[in-house]
């Protein structure tokens, strides 16, 4: 067979703009699952069973099933009462997703830090609450950060599990290419290259991190 | 709430403590008066580091008191945010320098000595800054401001702790072995900044290793063993004659032909 590649030009603004939705959640998830997994993790830690227990409980949950059923639940399952647009399910069901991952890692972070630490920062008048948030916290932000960007780079590619609840992102849009053009490989390879290119840019974003965390360790 | 002159700077009472089943403070009393310097030396396990942590509360006594100016530390009958409110205030009025130092890895040496001035009492960042790099000055470390202390040798970085602690301006140091994490040929840099922070009168209770910087810096010796203070006297009589067999036998191991 012999590969045209006219077609992907032709969809190229359509691909594009994939690429950007894409782009988007991945940073809206970025941004929910980070902060959400910190917040998930202190309550995890320093609140009450009755608190606590529940929040780990779905934290067991969203990590031992199926990031495309915990969609379809939320899409399909909770859509049955209240309609829900699929790009905030999307939103949502990934950001939870990783979450409970992100949360699992800023756990054992913040455990890692030395009571050295948290007693020095009391002995200079600060309080519990200050402590965690001065000084243990950045400190588990720094050490969880090789973890949290392998997930993010996982999550990325998870995004294209979006499509399932028809949310335009890459592998959407090709699908749709695909249909009229009925040039499968030719797209196919094209989003694997960009998705290739996403995951370069964020390898080196990550070793850039990486180089401005370590002295702060 | 500053005492008159001769209320003491600290005084323990009684103070017991247990861990488990194990009593590791026997009933201590205590008193160091404003600018004194007491150094208490003693094997591990005879309580000494127990004792300091105890001072500000790091560890809870079960027994007897322990005041600060006046002001009692332990204070059993506070629960909750009452209690966190008044040890922190306690607490901000007593440096603590620790073994291992406990720099904060994430803030640069300037932002560990300013970061309880600008939080705990609201110091503009100008006026931290002032403060920070004064005391840095004053530690020998001030071309060390913008460094990590991950590049920092373990003599500089217990001098950055010491900065740390006196940018609360504190009314007492508590030193733990302040020096015994480090190599014998940094030993020496950071008794010199205690040393000066004697010839300041800062108050001091300092537990240690070094006999001879204790004869040297101290106007009061303790030994410890057991969770009892075995003897306690002035650094000239206690190193030089010991009355009890217990220090004799801890000094003549520890000071070899000095004792």
């Amino acid at each position: 067979m012999e590969f045209d590649f006219s077609p992907v030009i032709d969809y190229l603004p359509t691909l594009l703009q994939g690429v950007g939705v894409t782009l988007l959640i991945g940073l809206a998830v970025t941004v929910m699952s980070v902060i959400g997994g910190q917040i998930v993790a202190v309550i995890s830690l320093y609140t009450r069973k009755v608190v606590s227990w529940p929040l780990r409980f779905f934290i067991w949950l969203f990590m031992t099933t199926p990031l495309l059923l915990q969609l379809y639940f939320l899409y399909f399952g909770i859509g049955e009462w209240i309609l829900i647009p699929a790009i905030v399910v999307g939103v949502l069901g990934l950001g939870f997703h990783y979450m409970a991952y992100n949360a699992d890692i800023f756990i054992a972070t913040i455990r890692s830090v030395s009571s050295g630490q948290y007693e020095a920062s009391r002995s200079l008048g600060f309080g519990h609450l200050a402590t965690l948030f001065y000084v243990i916290l950045p400190q588990a932000f720094y050490r969880a950060l090789p973890q949290l960007s392998n997930n993010m780079i996982i999550m990325v590619k998870d995004i294209s599990v979006l499509s399932a609840i028809g949310i335009g992102e890459m592998v959407y849009v090709s699908q749709y290419a695909i249909s009229v053009t009925f040039r499968p490989f030719e797209f196919y390879i094209t989003i694997a290259v960009i998705y290739y290119l996403i995951n370069l840019m964020m390898e080196a974003g990550q070793s850039w991190i990486e180089r401005r965390a370590a002295y702060r360790r | 709430m500053t005492q008159t002159t001769d209320t003491p700077m600290v005084e323990l009472k009684g103070v017991k403590k247990r861990f488990g089943d194990l009593e590791v403070l026997k009933g201590i009393d205590l008193r160091v008066d404003r600018g004194r310097i007491i150094s208490i030396i003693g094997p591990s396990g005879s309580g000494k580091s127990t004792l300091l942590r105890s001072v500000n509360n790091l560890e809870v006594i079960d027994e007897g008191s322990i005041l600060l100016d006046g002001m009692q530390v332990n204070r059993p009958d506070l629960k909750g945010l009452a209690y966190e409110r008044h040890i922190n205030h306690i607490r901000q009025n007593m440096g603590m320098v620790f073994q291992h130092f406990n720099l904060f890895p994430h803030l640069s040496t300037l932002e560990n000595v300013t970061l309880a001035p600008r939080k705990l009492k609201g110091m503009n960042a100008s006026g931290a800054r002032e403060l920070g790099m004064e005391l840095l000055e004053r530690v020998g470390l001030a071309d060390k401001a913008q460094a990590y202390p991950s590049s920092l040798s373990g003599g500089q970085k217990q001098r950055v702790a010491i900065a740390r602690a006196l940018a609360m301006q504190p009314k007492v140091m508590l030193f733990d072995e302040a020096t015994s994490a480090l190599d014998p040929e940094l030993v020496e840099e950071v008794n010199l900044v205690m040393k000066g922070l004697a010839e300041e009168h800062m108050t001091m209770l300092i537990v240690t290793h070094e006999m001879t910087f204790a004869r040297d810096v101290s106007d009061w010796a303790m030994f410890m063993d057991g969770g009892v203070v075995v003897e306690a006297n002035t650094p000239e009589n206690l190193f030089s004659h010991p009355d009890q067999e217990r220090t004799q036998h801890f000094l003549r191991k520890h000071l070899g032909a000095q004792a």
